[in-house]
């Protein structure tokens, strides 16, 4: 143990040392400077190692696989496509598309709009408001295995449920079996899932707001702007990067959301709140069908790129 | 302090914040309530005793210190890692000119996407025949790896709208580009990174996977409150102390980061403008 | 029980002689000789891992030449994901505990498992494990599993009270159970049979139905797929079940879908708004520990109701077994523990948390009243593996959304097209 940790210690100084070297010597730098690219190079590469390693890899791996016919600790046996055709042809496997895009949209909606405008109020007053932070932060951070058990109790079928109990303080006698029905399953999981997400917007966006310096707000309060008008002309725009970072890792947390399924739901009632996360998980984790799986993730991981490769291009294509 | 902030604002955050904290309120009374008292909801009035049974327990029971150790000991080297090795990729990707960096960029950003289960078969692999389960190196190794997709997204986009100027001027002065990256860029993006130290704290600090896998005899806390329920004794009571005692680390490092971002504001206010 | 089968073939006997004496040179030597590390996979958390430390500390005790590693996994959902994970990283292990024969298969085929079968009588298993347990151990004709614990999943749960204030007597035949039913509704119990239909527990009440319309036969054949889903008994099974759910037991189909058995055995015990739960043995230690009841007293069980088709003498368990493997450094050490889970000292731990053992050194007299009639009732029938963990992965799940299907429509034209939908995922299963 103490020996790892001596190794971690010093791999992670190695690891920075480009970046206490240019702290060292920063006058030597003035004459003899890095050119652009081995500069480049050297800031990334032990991102590019732990990548290749944590990442790439196994993503080859994952690939391999998908040409495979694996069944628990069975022999794999190669069948080229025949994961992909079968995938295709899976109804369970479709029926989880529409059920991810309404999940998806819906958390990511919820979460990031609540967030964000929180953010922005937060932002008038960030001390009075830092403890109220905290309150929802607190969500994002406990498991969801945890939260999902309380979501369960409060929607709770028969009248003892706290949802139902308090709509029964209007209509006595009521009592809907939120996660039973298929109906209302997928948006009480869109709640839940919503609930723990908000804590990192807020966060997100409240940081990039909070590079406004205060002698700019304390002018626009001079010159008598009011909230809205700072709000629409300062923070807002300066909020943008928080709200692509949120939308980003929400999205993306949504694709791969099982726990607060498979807590609330299980997929059903008849596998109308199986996602394509929650299809991952039980084809390769509870059945084990590492090929199955790992075709799912490839078609995932393609489809993400399909989308997300002209964004980012587009982004990069700014940069000087 | 910026006066004429309307009171209504704060009342909005308030509300919205006391309706958001009603399960936490469920957790914490799960925990010092009697199994019998709270099945039909913690909420439930009819019957009100508390008892400290459920935190004895988990503390007799479970060597709680020991992983509490280990958690904080992994959880601050994957999260130091990732806050340094982050800014200096994503000041590379978004300032510097080199050969494949958009291709790497998008392959790097796309691999959020591979799910954790999908890692854990290679990777086990590959440690059992390195030698390092049951290192800390390999869930390290992983937890670091694995955030950059994000991480690097997150910091190069808070990036986006740094001004140009700032890095002329710096190379006029002679500034290389890492001297630029160190003295320029890193102190003006403490905001972004200090986000990634949050995010990355509290992924670190609640990961399961990965420890539950590779890690044997010194297992972070998550782990090791996992076994407080068994197959059939769900024990609600002894899981929502678990929750507690993992959740109140991740929320002072947030409290204390949270002042970091002011922090960052106050050394980049000649930035603006 | 299951009679036992056929003749000693030459070559049993043969071996049996041999072994027999071999122990009798040996035997005495064998105990004290083991030494090492024994390595055992355990994937339990809670009161069962408490347990396995107890097991495994006496068992050191009584040879303190071994000393055991546990590998634990720690699993959240499904246990066997993890367990393969760390099997297919190259993770040694002499014993794995294991409670899905489907799973026991899987390992069989992919070569990790040791067969019993020539040890048997060298450890002693054939006079503790009678030939019924040692059956369900066994896959494609090979003993691999040695059951240390069984339940009763044939057995009904209910609340004395309830049935008493209602006039009920504990119903023995299917036509009684079906009147308790309206007479509990009319008592204004909402659901009398509050049906977990979330995950699996909905398949429960098919299962022993299953059992006693086509009996142990049937149920076999149908998990191993020599019988088809679309077979009559499983439509007959069906049909028994749907004048269940059209006698009212169990409320819309949208209350069953929301809760698992634990929310059902609140609804039984704790709001008095259901009265009847078919699940397994750990209901117990609920009813015990989380509702503050007394066993026996307060609340108790019922064997499934006789249905007059023939087989009511069938009843539906879950066991855990131990499974010896092939690539295990200290075999030795596993044969001992082997013996020793069925030995009393370890029925006598097991006992103590509640769990009953197969094994004829159990005293049930340890048990609990409940546990006791539980016992009886499996020891008086034909026992078969719940279906739910003997069929395919991929199979059980579509099995339990097939059924989940057939609670929202219990018509005979839908019991037609869920068969053959369950009939269709089975075809490419196998």
């Amino acid at each position: 143990m103490s020996i790892s940790a001596a190794d971690a210690a010093a791999r992670s100084s190695q690891e920075s040392s480009p970046v206490g070297g240019g702290r060292r010597k920063p006058i030597a730098v003035r004459r003899r400077r890095l050119g652009e690219v081995p500069a480049a190079w050297l800031l990334i590469i032990p991102v590019l190692i732990l990548f290749a390693i944590t990442v790439i890899y196994p993503l080859v791996e994952t690939i391999r696989l998908s040409f495979f016919d694996i069944k628990g600790l069975g022999k794999p046996k190669f069948i080229g496509t025949g994961n992909y055709i079968k995938l295709f042809t899976d109804p369970a496997f479709r029926n989880t598309l529409w059920t991810t895009l309404m999940f998806t949209l819906g958390t990511t909606t919820i979460t990031v709009s609540l967030g964000w405008f929180l953010a922005m109020l937060c932002s008038f007053a960030p001390q009075r408001t830092l403890v109220f932070r905290v309150m929802i932060f607190a969500a994002f951070g406990i498991s969801e295995a945890v939260s999902g058990y309380m979501w369960i109790s409060m929607l709770r079928p028969d009248q003892a449920g706290l949802l139902n109990s308090v709509i029964g303080l209007f209509s006595p006698g009521f009592a809907h079996p939120w996660l039973g029905d298929p109906n209302t399953a997928l948006w009480m999981i869109i709640v839940a899932a919503s609930w723990s997400g908000v804590g990192l917007p807020l966060m997100l966006c409240f940081a990039a707001v909070q590079g406004i310096p205060r002698t700019v707000l304390e002018a626009a309060y001079m010159d008598g702007a009011k909230p809205f008008a700072i709000m629409r002309f300062i923070m807002v725009p300066l909020s943008m990067p928080g709200v692509r970072v949120a939308i980003f890792i929400n999205l993306l947390g949504a694709l791969r959301a099982f726990d607060i399924i498979y807590v609330l739901t299980g997929g059903g009632p008849v596998r109308s709140t199986e996602t394509v996360g929650y299809f991952m998980y039980r084809e390769s984790m509870t059945q084990f069908k590492l090929g199955y799986g790992a075709a799912a993730t490839v078609i995932l991981l393609v489809a993400v790129m399909v989308v997300s490769i002209p964004a980012i291009i587009q982004r990069t294509a700014g940069a000087k | 302090m910026i006066g004429r902030v309307p009171n209504w604002i704060v009342w909005v955050v308030g509300v919205i914040a006391c309706i958001w904290v009603i399960p936490i309120i469920g957790i914490v009374v799960t925990s010092v309530r009697p199994p019998a008292d709270v099945t039909l909801g913690w909420w439930r009035l009819d019957n009100i005793r508390f008892t400290l049974d459920a935190w004895m327990r988990v503390w007799d029971e479970y060597p709680l210190a020991n992983a509490f150790w280990t958690t904080l000991w992994i959880t601050l080297i994957g999260t130091s890692a990732t806050m340094l090795l982050t800014p200096a990729a994503a000041y590379a990707f978004h300032f510097l000119k080199f050969p494949f960096r958009r291709t790497i960029l998008v392959i790097i950003i796309n691999a959020f996407v591979l799910p954790v289960q999908v890692v854990v078969i290679p990777l086990f692999q590959l440690w059992r025949d390195t030698g390092l389960i049951d290192n800390i190196l390999a869930v390290l190794i992983p937890y670091v790896g694995l955030s950059f997709a994000w991480s690097i997204f997150l910091v190069k986009n808070f990036m986006e709208d740094f001004p140009k100027e700032l890095i002329e001027a710096a190379r006029i002065d002679g500034c290389g580009p890492l001297a630029t990256f160190w003295f320029v860029v890193l102190p003006n993006s403490l905001a972004a990174v200090f986000a990634v130290g949050i995010l990355q704290f509290l992924w670190c600090w609640n990961s399961l996977l990965l420890p539950m896998l590779y890690l044997r005899t010194n297992i972070p806390l998550p782990v090791l409150l996992t076994r407080v329920s068994g197959t059939y004794d769900l024990n609600w009571d002894l899981r929502s102390v678990a929750a507690i005692v993992t959740t109140i680390v991740p929320l002072i490092v947030f409290l204390v980061f949270q002042r970091q971002f002011a922090a960052g504001s106050q050394t980049r206010t000649g930035a603006k403008e | 029980m299951i009679k036992f089968k056929g003749v000693l073939g030459r070559r049993a006997l043969l071996s049996g002689i041999a072994t027999a004496a071999m122990l009798v040179m040996g035997g005495a030597a064998l105990a004290q000789d083991i030494s090492g590390e024994l390595a055992i996979l355990q994937w339990q958390g809670g009161v069962d891992a408490e347990m396995w430390a107890k097991l495994e500390a006496d068992f050191v005790a009584q040879h303190p030449g071994v000393t055991v590693r546990e590998l634990a996994i720690t699993a959240q959902g499904d246990a066997r994901g993890g367990i393969r994970t760390a099997i297919l990283g190259g993770e040694k292990v002499d014993l794995i505990i294991n409670t899905w024969p489907a799973f026991r298969k899987e390992l069989a085929d992919a070569g990790i498992l040791r067969g019993l079968d020539d040890n048997w009588t060298a450890l002693g298993l054939d006079t503790t494990l009678s030939q019924s347990w040692r059956d369900l151990g066994i896959s494609d004709g090979v003993s691999y599993g040695v059951p240390y614990t069984y339940g009763d999943r044939s057995g009904i749960w209910y609340k004395t009270s309830q049935l008493k204030d209602a006039g009920v007597e504990v119903p023995k035949t299917w036509e009684e159970f079906i009147a308790a039913i309206k007479t509990l509704k009319a008592a204004g119990y909402d659901t009398p049979i509050p049906m977990p239909a979330k995950y699996w527990a909905h398949g429960e009440w098919f299962e022993t139905l299953l059992l006693r319309t086509g009996g142990v036969e049937a149920a076999a054949k149908l998990a191993a797929h020599e019988i088809p889903w679309t077979d009559e008994v499983v439509k007959t099974a069906l049909r028994k079940y749907a004048e269940l759910l059209n006698a009212g037991c169990c409320g819309t189909p949208e209350q069953m879908f929301a809760g698992d058995w634990d929310m059902s055995a609140d609804q039984i015990f704790k709001a008095g708004t259901g009265n009847f739960l078919l699940v397994g043995m750990w209901v117990n230690a609920r009813a015990k520990g989380e509702y503050g009841l007394t066993e026996g007293v307060d609340y108790s069980l019922f064997q499934f109701p006789s249905l007059g088709l023939g087989h009511d003498d069938t009843s539906s368990v879950d066991a855990k077994e131990l499974l010896a493997t092939s690539n295990g450094a200290n075999p030795d050490a596993a044969d001992a523990f082997l013996t020793y889970i069925v030995s009393p000292e370890a029925t006598k731990i097991l006992a103590d948390y509640g769990y009953a053992s197969p094994s004829s050194n159990a005293d049930t007299s340890l048990l609990g009243p409940v546990q006791q009639q539980a016992t009886a009732a499996v020891a008086a029938s034909k026992v078969q593996f719940v279906l739910g963990d003997l069929l395919p992965g991929d199979l059980v799940d579509e099995y339990r959304v097939q059924l989940q299907k057939f609670l929202q429509d219990p018509s005979d034209a839908n019991i037609d097209a869920v068969t053959a939908a369950i009939e269709a995922k089975a075809a490419e299963s196998y």
